[in-house]
C-alpha cells in the first residue's frame, strides 16, 4: 500500500486533529509561558513561617510603634502595632521602608578607618584602642571632645553626654529642631521646666502656626491619628483644624481653613492673636505677664498685616474661633521642623497659657546619674557653636562624635557647616548608613538598624503626655555594627570614667524601673504613657521676646524650606521605595524643582520650568520652577531632603540640597540661631 | 455592558478630605506585592535615566495624585486622590486580553492579572481609563541583598508582563483559610477580617476597606453616601473603588464635566 496525496493530507490532518484531544499541545503551551518566565536571575520568595514581631522604629524623627513581619525569620516589611497608643495601627511613608532599609544599599558593612580618600575596614578593638589612645591625652580639657546627636528621644544621649562629662567636657549638642527651638524657649528664655506637650486627644480646635504636623512637626503618625479619631468620615467633627503659614502644606491640604502668614510672621501672627485675646479679656498666670501683655499691644490687626502679611478679618476670625472653643491647642514650629525664631515659640506658650491650654510634660527620671540634664543640652544651639568654632572663638574639638545625625548635609549653610565639621581632629561617624558626615569622618563606627538594636525613647516631641517607649532587636544582624552606647560604655572603662553600668541594656533596665514601667510590657510592644503633670511655672520672658519680636522684616523674596517626610530627613535619604512617592513638581530626573505662586514668577521674570539660581547665605543651588498657586506671594518653597552625595544610586545627585542656602542669623534679644524664613535671591539662569 | 452581580463585592472608600498625601501606601504596596524599586538604567539611545525620579518605567499600583481647584492664590485648595486598580463590574482590560490573563473574579469581584499567561501585549493597559495597570520594562531587580527576604504574599514578575493591583489578593485568601480554621463562615468575613496593605497602614484612616454588599461593613453605607463618587463614573465601567469628600471641586473632578455643566 502506497501513500498517496489524499492518504498523506488525511494522516497530517488526524493527526494534528488528534493531537488536540491529548494534553500536549495545552500542556507545552503552559509550559512555555512559564518557562519563559522563569529565569534564574528573578528573585524567588523565600518561605517559612510568618511571624510579626512588636518594636519601636526610630527611622523617622519621632518613631513608630511598628510590627516587623518576618518569613522564615527574615524581615521583609512592617505594619502599624494597633496595640500601641502612639502610632495606633499606623506607619509613616520612612518606617514603612524599615525592613528594606536593613539591606539598604547605603548600609556601612563594619567599622572604618579614613585612610587617604578612602576607607579601610577595622576592626571593633581597632577603633576603641585608636579612641581610647586619643581621647587619654584630651582628659580634662574643656571643648576638646564635642558630640552632635540627632536623637531627641533617646538614653543613648545619656551615656554619651554622661561619657563627655566624665571627661570634662559639656560640648554636647542636638542637632536644631522645633523641639530644639522650643527648649530654647521654655527651658532656657522663660526659665521653665519639663518638655511643652501638645494634647491634639483632648482638643477640640487645633491651630498650627508653621507646624506641619501631618508632615514634619513631631509624631506624625501619632497627630494624623489623633485629628482623624475626631473627624470620623460620616458624622459630626468635633475638632476644628486650622493651619497658619506661606505654604498650602499636607497639614493645609486638611484644615478646615488656611490662613497664610510670611514665612517670617508666626511670632507676629500669634503675637496678633495674644493681644485679642488680652482685649477679650483672658489672662495667664506667669510670671511677666504684665510687660507681656504690653508688648502684645503692639501687635494690633494693622501691625500684623504689615508683618506676617494677614489681614484683619483673617486675624479676627482666628481669635474668634479660639476664643470659641472649649480645649483649644495652639502648636507652634517651622514648616521646615526646624531654623524657627525663640519669639515664635514663645509666643505659641504665652497663646496656649492664655487658652488654658498649656500642657507640661515632666522629664523621666535620668538613669545615668551624672549626664548633664537632657533639656538644657536641648536648649544649646550647635549652630552657633559651630560658627564660634569656624571663627576661632570657641576651642576647635579634637575629637567630635556624631550619633544618629548628618551635620555636614542638614545643618543650615550645609557646605560651610562641613567644612568648620572637617576642622575637627578627629570626626568619628556613629552613622548605620555612608551618609555625608560619614563620608567626610575620619572614623565610621555603625550603629545597627533600629530593629537590629535596643534602644528607647522618652517623651517624643509633640505628644500631649509623657510617654516611654522601647525599641528592642527583632531582627539579625545583617552587618558587622555595635551598638554606640555600648561602645561608648566599653571605652568608658577603658578611660576610667565611671558611668554606672556596663552595658546599654542595664542602663534602659535602670530607666524603665525609675519611671516605673513594666519591662516585658514594653518590650512587647506597649507604650508607657503616665497622666503626670509638670510645672506650668515660667516667666513670659517678654523682654527678650520684644527684641526678637521687633526684628527688621527680611526683605525681597523669602524661602520656605519644607520637610517632607516621604522624601526623608537629614538623617536618612529617600529610601528606594520611597523614591516613588516623590513628586514631579519636586524631584524630575536630576532637577530639583522649587515651588512658587504665578505672581511671584511673573515678578522673578521666570516662568513654569525655567532654570533658576537661588543664592543665600553664601552658597547656591540651581532648580526648575514649578507654579504652585499654595505658596504665598512673594515665597518660593522648597523641598529638603534632596540633593545627596553620598547614600545610594537612588539618592545621589538627584535634586539640589536646599539646606545650603538656609542662610543663618541671630535673633535679636535671644542671639539664638535662626533662618526659617530668611531671605533668597532668585535668578534665572 | 451588563455587569455581572456577586455575592461579595470588595471594595475601597478613600476619603480624600482626610488623606495628606504622605506617600505610606505606596510604600506599604511595593512592600506587600514585591514591587522592585527601578534601578537607575541607563538608556543610551534615549538620554534617558529611567528610575523613580522621573517615572517613566516604574511601577505603582497605587498612586497618590495631588489635585488642586485651580484657582489662584489664596483660593487655591489642593486634595490627594490614592488611586488603586478599581476593580470595575465592567472591566475595560478583561474583554480586551487575547489570552485571558485578567478576569473578573467571581468570588469578591476582584480584577485578577494571571502572570504567565501575559504575553505583554498591553491592550489592556491601553483599555483602562484609570491607568492602573503597569508594564515591566525590566525584570525586577532589588538593590543587593534587599530580595533575600521578599514578601511571601506575590511572585515576582518578570520582565514583559502586565500587573496592577490586586486588593492584596493573597490576603483574601489568608483571611479565608482563617476563618475556616476558626470555624467561620469564609464568604461571610467580619469587617477588618481582610484588609489590605495600604489601607492598613494608612496614618490617617482614609481608607477603608470592606464588602460593599456587606451592610455589616463600614464601607457599605459610605458608598452609598451623598458626598461618595467614582472616577469617570460615567463611562459606565462601575469601579468598586469610591471617593469621598465634601468638597464640590473635587467631586467635578472626578469625572469629565464641562466648565459650566451641572454635576449629576
Amino acid at each position: 500500500m502506497g501513500l498517496d496525496r489524499r492518504a498523506f493530507i488525511k494522516f497530517i490532518v488526524g493527526g494534528a486533529a488528534g493531537t488536540l484531544f491529548t494534553p500536549i499541545p495545552w500542556k507545552l503551551a503552559d509550559d512555555s509561558s512559564i518557562w519563559s518566565q522563569n529565569w534564574s536571575w528573578i528573585p524567588r520568595l523565600k518561605s517559612g513561617a510568618v511571624t510579626a514581631d512588636a518594636t519601636y522604629s526610630k527611622l523617622c524623627s519621632a518613631g513608630c510603634a511598628v510590627k516587623v513581619k518576618k518569613v522564615g525569620g527574615l524581615a521583609f516589611g512592617v505594619k502599624g502595632n494597633a496595640d500601641n497608643a502612639l502610632s495606633q495601627g499606623g506607619v509613616c511613608p520612612l518606617c514603612a521602608n524599615g525592613a528594606q532599609m536593613l539591606r539598604s544599599p547605603a548600609r556601612v558593612a563594619g567599622p572604618m578607618k579614613k585612610d587617604g580618600s578612602a576607607f579601610k575596614a577595622i576592626s571593633w578593638d581597632e577603633a576603641e584602642a585608636l579612641l581610647a589612645d586619643k581621647l587619654k591625652g584630651l582628659k580634662g580639657q574643656s571643648g576638646k571632645v564635642a558630640a552632635i546627636s540627632g536623637d531627641g528621644s533617646g538614653t543613648a544621649n545619656e551615656v554619651l553626654s554622661g561619657f563627655l562629662a566624665g571627661l570634662g567636657s559639656s560640648a554636647y549638642y542636638y542637632m536644631p529642631s522645633d523641639q530644639t527651638t522650643m527648649a530654647k524657649a521654655w527651658n532656657g528664655i522663660m526659665g521653665g521646666s519639663g518638655q511643652i506637650g501638645y494634647d491634639l486627644e483632648g482638643a477640640d480646635l487645633v491651630l498650627c502656626i508653621g507646624a506641619d504636623i501631618m508632615d514634619a512637626f513631631g509624631p506624625t503618625v501619632r497627630n494624623q491619628k489623633a485629628i482623624a479619631a475626631k473627624r470620623p468620615i460620616e458624622g459630626d467633627k468635633t475638632v476644628t483644624l486650622l493651619y497658619a503659614g506661606p505654604v498650602r502644606t499636607r497639614t493645609a491640604a486638611v484644615a478646615d481653613t488656611w490662613v497664610p502668614v510670611s514665612p517670617d510672621g508666626g511670632a507676629a501672627f500669634a503675637l496678633g492673636l495674644a493681644n485679642l485675646l488680652i482685649k477679650s479679656g483672658k489672662g495667664a498666670s506667669l510670671g511677666g505677664f504684665g510687660e507681656f501683655a504690653e508688648l502684645a499691644a503692639k501687635f494690633g490687626p494693622d501691625a500684623v498685616e504689615k508683618a506676617a502679611g494677614v489681614k484683619t478679618e483673617a486675624l479676627m476670625t482666628v481669635a474668634k474661633a479660639l476664643l470659641m472653643a472649649k480645649n483649644p491647642v495652639v502648636v507652634v514650629g517651622s514648616g521646615s521642623g526646624q531654623g524657627g525664631g525663640v519669639a515664635l515659640a514663645a509666643a505659641g506658650v504665652a497663646l496656649n497659657a492664655l487658652l488654658g491650654s498649656l500642657t507640661v510634660l515632666p522629664e523621666f527620671p535620668k538613669a545615668v546619674s551624672h549626664a548633664p540634664d537632657r533639656s538644657g543640652l536641648l536648649a544649646k544651639d550647635v549652630v552657633a557653636w559651630l560658627a564660634d568654632v569656624d571663627a576661632g572663638k570657641a576651642p576647635t574639638p579634637e575629637v567630635l562624635f556624631v550619633y544618629e545625625a548628618n551635620p555636614a548635609y542638614a545643618l543650615p549653610q550645609a557646605a560651610a557647616m562641613a567644612k568648620t565639621l572637617d576642622k575637627a581632629g578627629l570626626l568619628v561617624s556613629f552613622s548605620t548608613y555612608m551618609d555625608e558626615t560619614a563620608a567626610l569622618a575620619d572614623l565610621i563606627l555603625p550603629a545597627p538598624h533600629p530593629f537590629e538594636r535596643l534602644d528607647d525613647a522618652q517623651s517624643p516631641y509633640g505628644l500631649g503626655k509623657a510617654t516611654y517607649l522601647l525599641a528592642t532587636a527583632v531582627a539579625a544582624p545583617e552587618k558587622d555594627c555595635k551598638s554606640t552606647p555600648d561602645f561608648i560604655l566599653g571605652l568608658a572603662g577603658k578611660l576610667g570614667v565611671d558611668l554606672g553600668f556596663g552595658a546599654f541594656e542595664d542602663v534602659l533596665k535602670a530607666k524603665v524601673q525609675a519611671i516605673g514601667a513594666d519591662w516585658d510590657a514594653l518590650a512587647a510592644g506597649g507604650a508607657f504613657v503616665s497622666d503626670r503633670k509638670g510645672s506650668a511655672q515660667a516667666d513670659l520672658g517678654a523682654s527678650a521676646l520684644a527684641k526678637a519680636a521687633a526684628a527688621p522684616k527680611a526683605q525681597g523674596t523669602l524661602l520656605a524650606a519644607l520637610d517632607h517626610l516621604n522624601i526623608g530627613t537629614g538623617a536618612l535619604a529617600t529610601p528606594p521605595h520611597a523614591l516613588l512617592t516623590v513628586r514631579d513638581t519636586e524631584l524630575y530626573g536630576k532637577d530639583l524643582f522649587v515651588q512658587m505662586c504665578a505672581a511671584t514668577a511673573k515678578s522673578l521674570g521666570v516662568s513654569e520650568g525655567a532654570k533658576v539660581k537661588l543664592t543665600a547665605g553664601g552658597s547656591e543651588i540651581t532648580a526648575r520652577v514649578a507654579l504652585n498657586e499654595g505658596v504665598m506671594t512673594g515665597v518660593v518653597a522648597a523641598p529638603l531632603g534632596l540633593g545627596r552625595t553620598a547614600w545610594d544610586p537612588f539618592t545621589k545627585g538627584k535634586g539640589d540640597n536646599v539646606s545650603k542656602i538656609l542662610a543663618v542669623s541671630a535673633e535679636p534679644g535671644t542671639g539664638y540661631s535662626v533662618w526659617a524664613g530668611s531671605a533668597v535671591s532668585v535668578a534665572k539662569m | 455592558m451588563h455587569a455581572k452581580e456577586f455575592k461579595i463585592r470588595w471594595g475601597m472608600v478613600i476619603d480624600v478630605d482626610k488623606c495628606t498625601g504622605c506617600g505610606a501606601c505606596m510604600v506599604a504596596c511595593q512592600v506587600e506585592n514585591n514591587i522592585a524599586p527601578v534601578t537607575p538604567e541607563v538608556d543610551a539611545w534615549a538620554g534617558v535615566a529611567y528610575d523613580a525620579s522621573n517615572k517613566l518605567r516604574t511601577l505603582n499600583w497605587l498612586t497618590v495624585y495631588e489635585i488642586n481647584n485651580k484657582k489662584a492664590f489664596p483660593e487655591y485648595e489642593v486634595a490627594y486622590m490614592p488611586r488603586p486598580c478599581m476593580q470595575c463590574a465592567s472591566p475595560a482590560c478583561v474583554p480586551v486580553c487575547p489570552v485571558v490573563a485578567t478576569d473578573k473574579n467571581e468570588e469578591g469581584g476582584i480584577v485578577s492579572q494571571i502572570y504567565p499567561r501575559c504575553i505583554g501585549c498591553r491592550y489592556c493597559m491601553a483599555a483602562c481609563p484609570y491607568h492602573a495597570r503597569y508594564f515591566n520594562w525590566f525584570d525586577p531587580t532589588w538593590p543587593a541583598g534587599m530580595a533575600k527576604a521578599l514578601s511571601p504574599s506575590t511572585s515576582t514578575r518578570p520582565r514583559g508582563v502586565v500587573e496592577k493591583c490586586n486588593f492584596c489578593h493573597t490576603r483574601f485568601q489568608q483571611a479565608k483559610d482563617k476563618a475556616r480554621q476558626e470555624g467561620g463562615d469564609p464568604n461571610s468575613l467580619a469587617d477588618g477580617a481582610y484588609n489590605t496593605a495600604c489601607a492598613e497602614v494608612c496614618p490617617s484612616g482614609a481608607i477603608l476597606f470592606g464588602d460593599l454588599n456587606n451592610p455589616a461593613h463600614k464601607v457599605h453605607a459610605l458608598a452609598h453616601s451623598k458626598h461618595s463618587f467614582r472616577l469617570l463614573e460615567r463611562l459606565g465601567l462601575g469601579p468598586q473603588v469610591y471617593y469621598y469628600s465634601k468638597r464640590e471641586w473635587v467631586h467635578r473632578l472626578g469625572d469629565n464635566y464641562l466648565p459650566n455643566e451641572k454635576k449629576a
